[in-house]
């Protein structure tokens, strides 16, 4: 951002963004085209793009003369109409922004969001030829800033897509919470027959090298031609641009701040791959398309009092008692190990197990997982984990955090809370396995 | 116009020709880490083991693509398969593209103020990172981080004032370890060490002033010690038009000693292919279109044609209308109008072309054929041809490519980026278009950087001075040629690390690392093959007094043909030095072989026949004149 008295100086000049312009300061005179000042940098530079293309900020202070040359041009993005091809599979691509879904003016280097299917088309001319493709923008916010409100939108648009004759539906989706909107898809689309593919990016589209356009095109290649009944999660396997895997959406994780094979499946394995070419393999057990013409239902209502808290050492239990004065229906602790919090009266005020038991006493549901996120939680090996257990508290299997997050706050709103309760620790959408194999672990 | 080989080049040839020269000069930093990641910025060796091996696709991203067609150049690069070894040491996330750049290198920036200081430039005020877009794969992220840091500056050189316009600070791209038709492989090592480049305008006034230019800013890099040494660490490109002719970048000059010769070439190419020109439009000269030669040519015996149609491959040929004795015609050493046309043919993978300006026996064609080949191309008096052979697909492209470069010859001279097709002849090949304005924009992953007061200060502080530097080389070495030769010389950081780390005598050090090198070059040992660290072992061995200064000669000999370390050498070779009651002892012994006991200057001389290598003179002086 400019200073006010820069952002003045600028104004009474009448000089705009894009303009080209002549500053000169300390003997040097610099020409170019005013670039857009974001929030990082000294406030008292202004931007140019000079000819050779490099940028340079020049300090304006009283001694410098800035003036206006000519005024600037706009930039036009690039469009391309796509073939339509009634022989192909339609496909409905939801496009709810994220990385993938931004593009840069290269000029400016200011980052907006495709919203046109065009434009999309243009930067990846392959997909009309793997699909007739619906294109639906419901992008507003980042995925950081989603709440179930957004997932109630995309859940109601993916089951008209569906129910309009969508062979598949793609959504594209910022990777920061990714799993939690595609688990609360999962709970929310009553019999599903169609793939429900989510993808995204972990490098924007405006490099060479990302990860956006095989991620895409091979999301895209699932919805038209795997016959997985199911809602996932597809980005790249590995660093490599070769295999993209196909993640359960109730058991997928991002598991690394900026690597393109960020997204893990946890305690499962990947449902399929998918190579550069486009050759699926299926590799676990997922429910598959079938005949039946019933339609999908999008069962949409969410609870949104329901809380995450993580147990740790020398951590406040009190916490719980706020959820409560809150009116919150439902918790879920992150608990360490095999699912345990601290139970022991030693330390005054820091065992958890009256803060569960009046929890359970007001109705609210407590579900426990773990926070090593491989493996199951259990009630019955160590003493501790019994007394929690004997508190109220569900061990939720081999869930993870996020999934029995969403799923309580689906459960809750859609189930009474006895039932809520009994539900928790029962698969009902493939959330929960009864057997974990061995290769499932960091794979 | 007159035989541009027999105008004496003078200052004048240079005006009349129109002569227009620009050098950028890359060279790579003597950083801790490198520019945007704290891996070490140093190659790696065989210790560095390696992690993985991934391998990546990259898109023509959306827009300003140019003249290029853009579903050609999509289809074309879609499936071109990059793989990037990563390395346990030199490789973290950020050079494969899998994290974000950290900040940037204070060191590195230090040394760039610090060049741009020496060269009189502004700095930018607030420093701009920007993403320049790169196509050849040598970067996985598919874009190189290069920042402007100074403009305007000025140099003197020989009298001479050159402008020095522009100052950037850059990633190094990574090597290329082998490249095939199922993609090229590199090493990410080298990606992203800090480089400099350093460019001046285009008004350098002649051949010679590109090559004194180009030694000053190479001196002045080394004398401030901040930038690495050996090959590959400093390359030049050379740009050179004349009127009427076209821009040329020759890229990647690594001997400094020949540039003006690759640039007085380059002016001979230029004024021979503009000559060319005007005599084929005079001529009425045009290209024909193509013509499949492959049923013909199916019964031949010309081996490289036959190879090639064996294997499935096309023989195509095009008749070039008015153009005989014009592809034979050379334009630079052994480089003809025929050698221009075959390296765009080149860039489609073929092996090359055969044309009828070439002694056609030689491929072994009949005559028979050869008359066969000109009923094929109603071939005229003044007509020649061209037959390029191989896979279809690179045929198509390579005849359609080689059509292109003929034709131009009626035009111009194209504008290319060309590359060094001989070190001794001092030639050559075009490799690939010139580039138009690469497209950039900014780095939005790191952040601007405030120059500030205190930055540009000590910049002045560290600045290097070739003048300052000459007075202390002198007052070290006291013998102003040698002193300037090792100014000029790349050993020239060497020589103040032995003196200041050995007990050696400057002297001694610098007229064996001038002197004695330039001389055992000369008779054939391979000296430059010596690493540094092997040299500096060699000074502190001899500045301990533990071999003498015969021993350091002959020692290098033995350095250049073995790479075993020097205290080895010294023990396999016997060259410890014989000293103190040792030396005693070996003189008492001469001494007793003697006839006459009493001739100091017959002991002496005998002692030195047999332990040359291993008795110091002065030593061994002292020991006799104390003898009784």
């Amino acid at each position: 951002m400019y200073s006010d008295k820069l952002a003045k100086l600028l104004s009474s000049l009448k000089i705009e963004t894009g303009d080209v312009v002549e500053v000169e300061s300390g003997g040097a005179k610099l020409e170019g085209e005013l670039m857009p000042k974001t929030e990082i940098g000294d406030p008292n530079t202004v931007i140019l793009k000079m000819k050779s293309g490099y940028n340079a900020g020049v300090l304006v202070d009283s001694d410098t003369k800035i003036k206006k040359i000519s005024a600037g041009k706009r930039q036009e993005f690039p469009l391309a109409k796509p073939k339509l091809n009634s022989k192909l599979p339609k496909v409905a691509i939801i496009w709810t922004g994220g990385t993938i879904g931004s593009k840069i003016d290269y000029k400016t280097g200011g980052v907006s969001m495709t919203v046109k299917p065009e434009e999309l088309f243009y930067y990846i001319p392959e997909l009309p030829e793997i699909a007739n493709i619906m294109f639906k923008d419901v992008s507003g916010v980042a995925s950081e800033d989603m709440t179930y409100i957004e997932w109630q939108k995309i859940a109601e648009e993916v089951a008209k897509a569906i129910n309009d004759g969508a062979r598949g539906v793609v959504i594209t989706h910022g990777t920061d919470t990714m799993h939690f909107t595609a688990a609360a898809l999962t709970f929310m689309l009553k019999d599903l027959n169609a793939p429900v593919v989510l993808t995204g990016s972990q490098r924007s589209g405006d490099r060479g090298s990302s990860d956006a356009f095989l991620n895409l095109i091979s999301a895209v290649r699932l919805a038209a031609n795997s016959n997985i009944a199911e809602v996932g999660i597809c980005m790249h396997a590995t660093s490599s641009d070769d295999k993209m895997h196909f993640i359960r959406g109730t058991k997928a994780r991002k598991m690394h701040t900026s690597r393109r094979d960020a997204f893990r499946p946890i305690n499962d394995r990947a449902i399929a791959y998918i190579t550069k070419d486009g050759e699926i393999s299926y590799h676990g057990d997922y429910k598959k398309v079938t005949d039946a013409q019933k339609k999908v239902k999008a069962q949409t209502d969410f609870e949104a009092k329901v809380a995450i808290l993580k147990a740790y050492p020398n951590s406040d239990p009190e916490i719980i008692d706020y959820y409560i004065g809150k009116g919150y229906k439902g918790i879920i602790i992150e608990a360490t190990g095999l699912g345990h919090t601290p139970t022991s009266v030693e330390h005054k005020g820091k065992s958890w197990l009256p803060f569960v038991e009046r929890a359970v006493k007001k109705n609210v549901v407590v579900g426990v997982t773990s926070q090593c996120l491989y493996g199951r939680v259990n009630d019955n090996v160590y003493k501790n984990l019994r007394l929690l257990s004997h508190a109220g508290a569900v061990h939720c299997e081999d869930m993870l955090t996020e999934t029995a997050y969403v799923k309580l706050g689906w459960l809750l709103a859609n189930h009474k809370q006895e039932e809520a309760k009994d539900l928790l620790a029962k698969n009902i959408a493939g959330e929960i396995k009864e057997r974990t194999t061995f290769d499932e672990f960091l794979a | 116009m007159a035989n541009p080989e027999k105008v004496e080049r003078d200052s004048n040839f240079y005006k009349s020709v129109g002569f227009m020269c620009g050098l950028e000069i890359h060279q790579r930093l003597a950083t801790a880490h490198k520019l945007f990641c704290s891996c070490p910025a140093t190659l790696a060796n065989e210790s560095d083991k390696l992690l993985a091996e991934v391998s990546r696709y990259q898109r023509a991203v959306a827009g300003e693509l140019g003249s290029v067609d853009r579903s050609a150049e999509f289809e074309e690069a879609k499936n071109r398969r990059f793989n990037y070894k990563v390395r346990d040491k030199h490789t973290c996330l950020v050079e494969i593209d899998e994290e974000p750049p950290h900040n940037i290198n204070s060191e590195a920036l230090k040394i760039a103020l610090a060049m741009g200081t020496a060269m009189k430039m502004k700095f930018v005020d607030e420093l701009q990172p920007m993403r320049k877009e790169v196509v050849d794969g040598s970067d996985p992220s598919a874009f190189q981080r290069t920042t402007l840091v100074g403009i305007d500056g000025t140099i003197e050189v020989d009298g001479h004032k050159i402008n020095m316009p522009t100052l950037f600070l850059e990633e190094e791209s990574s090597g290329i370890v082998s490249a095939s038709e199922d993609g090229i492989i590199y090493d990410t090592d080298r990606l992203g060490i800090p480089l400099l480049e350093i460019d001046t305008d285009a008004y350098i006034p002649n051949a010679a002033a590109a090559k004194s230019i180009a030694l000053y800013i190479g001196t002045l890099l080394r004398v401030s010690g901040a930038v690495q040494r050996g090959i590959g660490s400093i390359r030049q490109d050379v740009n050179v038009s004349i009127k009427g002719g076209a821009r040329v970048e020759i890229k990647g000059l690594q001997e400094v000693d020949k540039l003006d010769k690759f640039v007085d070439n380059e002016i001979t190419r230029q004024l021979k292919l503009l000559e060319i020109k005007d005599e084929l439009v005079k001529a009425g000269a045009s290209v024909d279109a193509p013509i499949d030669l492959t049923e013909m040519l199916k019964k031949s015996t010309v081996r490289i044609v036959i190879n090639q149609l064996e294997r499935g491959g096309v023989a195509v040929g095009f008749r070039l209308k008015n153009f005989k004795g014009f592809l034979g015609k050379e334009v630079n050493p052994d480089r003809r109008l025929g050698s221009e046309i075959s390296d765009y043919a080149k860039m489609a993978k073929v092996n090359g072309l055969i044309h009828s300006d070439e002694n056609l026996a030689v491929y072994g064609f009949t005559e028979k054929e050869h008359e066969e080949l000109k009923k094929k191309f109603s071939l005229g008096p003044h007509d020649a041809f061209v037959i390029i052979a191989g896979k279809k697909t690179d045929v198509e492209k390579a005849v359609a490519l080689a059509m292109e470069r003929a034709k131009y010859a009626l035009v111009g001279i194209p504008l290319e980026t060309r590359a060094v097709a001989n070190t001794e002849l001092c030639t050559t090949r075009f490799m690939r278009p010139l580039p138009g304005g690469s497209r950039m924009y900014p780095e939005t992953d790191a952040r601007p950087i405030l120059i500030t007061k205190e930055m540009v200060e000590l910049a002045k502080k560290s600045a290097p001075d070739i003048e300052k530097e000459k007075k202390h080389l002198l007052s070290k070495v006291d013998n102003r040629s040698i002193a300037e030769q090792l100014l000029l010389s790349p050993r020239l950081n060497l020589f103040k690390t032995i003196i200041s780390s050995t007990k050696a005598d400057s002297g001694f050090v610098a007229n064996i690392l001038v002197q004695k090198f330039t001389e055992l070059k000369r008779s054939g040992f391979e000296i430059d093959s010596i690493d540094e660290q092997r040299i500096l072992h060699l000074f502190e061995a001899y500045g301990k007094g533990e071999i003498t200064k015969q021993a350091v000669d002959e020692l290098l000999k033995e350095m250049s043909l073995k790479k075993d370390s020097v205290a080895n050498l010294i023990k396999v070779k016997r060259l410890q030095r014989i000293t103190g009651k040792d030396l005693e002892h070996l003189v008492s012994q001469v001494k007793k072989e003697q006839k006459d006991s009493s001739d100091k200057n017959e002991l002496r001389n005998l002692v030195m026949a047999k332990y040359r290598l291993t008795v110091d003179g002065a030593e061994l002086n002292s020991v006799i004149s104390s003898e009784k």
